[in-house]
């Protein structure tokens, strides 16, 4: 390493400087597309700084477009719900399992006064009852406690509305109303207690 | 251009666009993003994740996870489907309306014969609307369906793309920038049992044969265990269990990310990812799900 | 068309002038410092790269964590050596072309050492688990704000020395620098107020995050890197830069377009910014295009010239990485080719060609050359050279394989039949290739930091023998007269 010529002693190249050469006008018009261009690409995809668009929507109203249609009950959500909440005990078709939960299908207390059927979830239900003329005599939790109104309006919907029932949805309102009417309650139904709402 | 102050003048001018355009504005916008409404009702999302979970995003952080792990699903398109489900009893001409809706199924002899069937899928909204008309006209049964479509959707990584609101009461945000590891937007959805998040980090290979994901053990104490096990302790196979007589108990380090990775859904359909619920299949085998893992598709998350 | 006239310069010209002593030891001492971080950052690389063939490997200690090693990784190459040896070569070439020399040696050895503690704070904290969680802005608040203060009192320092040159002219590079001295505490203290002091909510955080570390990038580091090849290679050529207007033209598109980059594709943020982001992208096509025609012109299409000299073989890896960098940033802001290469090791490779392939071979080459000319301290070229063929290979064999490998990686994640285990596994051959780059790479950055140790060390052995000498001269001329 001490063998290696000093380099401070070599004179050193001059400072660099820089020539006049002028841009070519190719350069100008590749930037003048390149600019016009970029702006058709926000243009199309940019939503005008929209806060609520996202690719691959691109704009307000390709974004409205596909919101899900609303109008009528949602089964989906009830069925999900259902799915969810219900299903382990009343089973995925509906038709209850023995010993364990009864049936929907066809059931008087699902097509009956919503106001009675609501109440069921909120609180749940003990005690012997008749469904469809079988007797049943175990306990329910209050499965739909935790439920928003509208979940529980979904799912009661979709158990009136499926596997053959046909009746009318159960909208939020007449959750809410019957939560209202009973906010202070804690023990489960009893079948004679629901009988004034048949 | 021979003077600094004039240099230090242009480059000012030309740069504050930069930085008007994604500091001022971003905090001005996304900065002041409030909770939405989910679709189909009033409530808000996201709510804030629970105590635990918050903490777990710190243990993500200060592990590094976003350097391996992603949590960005995208999203290349959304599609309107139209699900028959009950053909109703006018069944001759819902046939024939089937076949003339769904060119796909003009050839199949009775395209009712397996219920549900897809009868429009496609990305006009006019045309899905009037196959609804008409299917609902005939009494029978059509359920409309909005559904997000894209790789990371088909791979299973999350139900549509991720959002700004989904991440908003996150501090820091984390959303990664290396696929080394799947993508983790979703990992509460497919994955939702934090035991499961626990024996993963403690032996990454004992839950995903032949993963590369380095064994966090340090998350872990492995100590004697006492009169009784800890209600705590890890399940492991044998060759990732500890030595007879001792335990894996995670540290509330390892509960807390646990916590926050069961937390990450980013499922809600909002306004700016609309999306129909629905119970969908098993997620494809290509993810992360342990085998014979049960599809149920939770309730309608408030990403928590 | 202007052909150039090449002139041949033989004697000392008085603009060179010698650098003060006081400078020279600043100058050297503070990349001995560049070096050191330099060598540790890949050290840290190396064993992060290792990990992927034995995922057990360092798996008990947390500060060596993947998720900690890389980060330490990043903030040692950017902060520790790119942006310090950026700002050494900045007062360098500000003194070379003002002909000028910092007027307050003192004040930039303690801006120096506190931007240096800085630095250290910043690993350690990342390493203890303190990391803020922000890409390339990892180091935590004690550590950033300490790293900054260094910063901007060496920043004072150079710009009072540029204020007071003598040389009125500006060149080029002198643009580019102070363009560059002056856009990084914009964006650090932007950075550090909205990250650090008062986070904004949820993901208005990661948008400054991403904006920071795209003009830490593809800002700064691309004025000083381009600053530095316009500088040495028309110097060592012997050939004037082509044209000044088109420098004008490539500085002006670097600012208006290169800092409005940076968001990925598939962010969730609303698509405004990923489609400005991606359309600034293609525009800072114009960056490299000019910056080519205009290097090409000034070598008069002769490139072999640029493989001649030792220092001017820095500045030609370091311009071919920077092509591959722009162009491939430029292909892949397409949004069906970002769908593939996102999130892939394509766009580690891309970040790591453009910090070490481009910037920090510029920053190396320009620093044995400075250091060269050091009077009193002397270099090895032996090493130097070792260096070059080290990291040239390193660069191919780390980076190279990442980019195809990140490319196949995308092109699989597409596929939903293909398992996830699948595609990881795949990468593992390309990684294998890259451990080897990461281990040559080590081997080089570290002859650096001990050539240039080495030098110091020469030096003060020198000076405290000559001291020694002094010191007991009287002794012995006493002892001498006794006799």
């Amino acid at each position: 390493m001490s063998r290696e010529p000093d380099i401070t002693a070599l004179p050193e190249p001059a400072e660099p400087r820089a020539e006049n050469a002028p841009v070519p006008i190719w350069i100008f018009t590749v930037s003048f597309v390149a600019l016009f261009w970029a702006m058709l690409y926000f243009d199309q995809r940019g939503a005008w700084f929209n806060p609520q668009v996202y690719a691959p929507y691109k704009s307000l109203s390709h974004l409205q477009s596909f919101q899900p249609p609303t109008g009528g009950p949602n089964l989906e959500r009830g069925r999900s719900v259902y799915e969810n909440v219900c299903a382990l005990c009343h089973n995925t078709d509906g038709a209850g399992k023995p010993n364990q939960a009864p049936t929907f299908i066809g059931s008087e207390w699902v097509l009956g006064n919503p106001a009675r059927l609501i109440r069921i979830p909120i609180h749940g239900l003990t005690g012997p009852i008749t469904v469809k003329g079988e007797s049943w005599n175990l306990n329910m939790a209050a499965m739909g406690a935790a439920l928003s109104d509208e979940d529980l309006a979904a799912v009661l919907t979709y158990m009136r509305q499926s596997w053959g029932n046909k009746a009318s949805p159960i909208t939020e309102e007449q959750v809410k109303a019957v939560r209202a009417e009973t906010g202070n309650r804690s023990q489960p139904w009893t079948a004679d207690e629901l009988k004034p709402f048949e | 251009m021979n003077r600094g102050p004039l240099i230090f003048l242009a480059a000012f001018l030309a740069l504050s666009g930069s930085w008007y355009t994604y500091v001022v504005r971003p905090s001005m916008q996304l900065g002041r993003f409030q909770q939405t409404n989910m679709l189909g009702g009033s409530t808000l999302y996201p709510t804030a994740r629970p105590g635990l979970a918050q903490q777990g995003l710190e243990v993500y952080r200060a592990q590094g996870c976003a350097y391996c792990h992603s949590q960005q699903v995208g999203q290349e398109g959304t599609r309107f489907q139209l699900l028959l489900t009950e053909a109703g009893t006018n069944t001759a001409e819902v046939a024939t309306a089937v076949k003339k809706l769904a060119p796909q199924l003009a050839g199949t002899a009775d395209p009712l014969a397996s219920l549900p069937v897809a009868v429009y899928s496609g990305e006009r909204r006019y045309d899905f609307e009037a196959a609804s008309r008409t299917l609902n006209a005939l009494g029978a049964k059509a359920v409309p369906q909005v559904v997000p479509y894209g790789a990371d959707i088909a791979r299973g990584w999350g139900k549509r793309r991720t959002i700004a609101e989904d991440f908003l009461f996150d501090s820091p945000t984390l959303p990664g920038s290396q696929r080394v590891g799947p993508d983790l937007a979703s990992v509460g959805l497919r994955l939702p049992d934090p035991r499961w998040h626990l024996r993963h980090l403690y032996a990454p290979a004992s839950e995903v044969k032949g993963s590369k994901m380095p064994p966090y053990r340090y998350l872990f104490e492995t100590r004697r265990v006492a009169r009784a096990p800890s209600p705590d302790a890890l399940q492991l196979p044998r060759e990732y269990a500890p030595p007879a007589g001792y335990e894996v108990v995670p540290t509330p380090d390892a509960l807390a990310l646990a916590a926050y990775l069961v937390s990450l859904r980013a499922d809600a359909p909002l306004f700016s990812a609309p999306m129909t619920i629905t119970s969908t299949a098993a997620p494809t085998a290509d993810t992360n799900a342990p085998a014979g893992a049960t599809a149920t598709t939770p309730a309608p998350a408030i990403n928590q | 068309m202007n052909e150039p006239s090449p002139t041949r310069v033989d004697t000392l010209d008085s603009k060179s002038a010698p650098v003060p002593l006081g400078q020279s030891f600043w100058l050297l001492s503070t990349l001995i410092w560049s070096g050191a971080w330099l060598t540790l950052a890949f050290l840290f690389s190396l064993l992060a790269s290792i990990k992927f063939h034995g995922p057990g490997f360092l798996a008990d200690t947390p500060w060596l964590t993947y998720g900690r090693l890389r980060p330490a990784h990043i903030h040692c190459l950017g902060y520790g050596f790119c942006l310090q040896a950026g700002l050494a070569l900045t007062a360098w070439i500000f003194g070379r072309l003002g002909n000028v020399s910092l007027a307050q040696p003192l004040l930039a050895r303690i801006a120096t050492g506190t931007f240096n503690l800085g630095v250290a704070l910043g690993v350690l904290g990342i390493l203890k688990g303190d990391a803020t969680g922000y890409e390339f802005f990892e180091a935590p608040r004690y550590a950033a704000l300490i790293m900054f203060a260094g910063y901007l009192l060496l920043g004072l320092v150079i710009a009072v020395a540029f204020h007071r040159r003598s040389e009125p002219g500006l060149y080029v590079s002198q643009w580019f620098l102070l363009a560059a001295l002056f856009w990084f505490p914009w964006i650090f203290s932007s950075a550090a107020l909205l990250l650090l002091i008062f986070p904004g909510r949820g993901m208005a955080q990661s948008v400054i995050a991403w904006w920071y570390a795209e003009n830490f990038q593809s800002v700064w580091m691309w004025l000083v890197g381009i600053a530095g090849i316009f500088y040495f290679v028309p110097k060592l050529t012997n050939r004037p830069l082509h044209s000044r207007h088109l420098t004008l033209f490539t500085f002006w598109s670097l600012l208006l377009f290169a800092s409005w980059g940076g968001i990925p594709a598939s962010a969730p943020v609303p698509s405004w910014l990923p489609s400005l982001s991606a359309a600034a992208t293609m525009l800072s096509g114009l960056v490299i295009l000019t910056f080519l025609l205009n290097l090409h012109h000034t070598l008069a299409g002769n490139y072999r010239q640029l493989w001649g000299d030792a220092t001017l073989r820095f500045m030609a890896v370091g311009t071919a990485a920077f092509v591959v960098v722009a162009v491939a940033k430029i292909i892949s802001a397409l949004s069906p080719v970002a769908a593939v290469v996102d999130f892939t090791w394509f766009r580690y490779a891309l970040g790591q060609l453009n910090g070490f392939g481009f910037l920090s071979m510029v920053l190396l080459g320009g620093a044995y050359y400075a250091t060269a000319r050091l009077p009193g301290f002397s270099i090895s070229r032996t090493l130097a050279g070792a260096h070059f063929w080290l990291a040239f290979l390193g660069i191919v064999f780390a980076f190279l394989p990442l980019l195809f490998g990140g490319i196949i990686q995308g092109l699989k994640l597409q596929d939903p039949q293909v398992p996830f285990l699948n595609v990881a596994n795949l990468t593992l051959h390309f990684l294998r290739l890259s451990t080897v780059g990461e281990l040559l790479l080590l081997a080089g950055n570290a002859l650096f930091l001990v050539n240039l140790a080495g030098a110091l060390l020469r030096r003060a052995r020198q000076q405290f023998a000559l001291f020694r000498q002094e010191a007991t001269r009287d002794l012995f001329a006493a002892a001498e007269a006794q006799r």
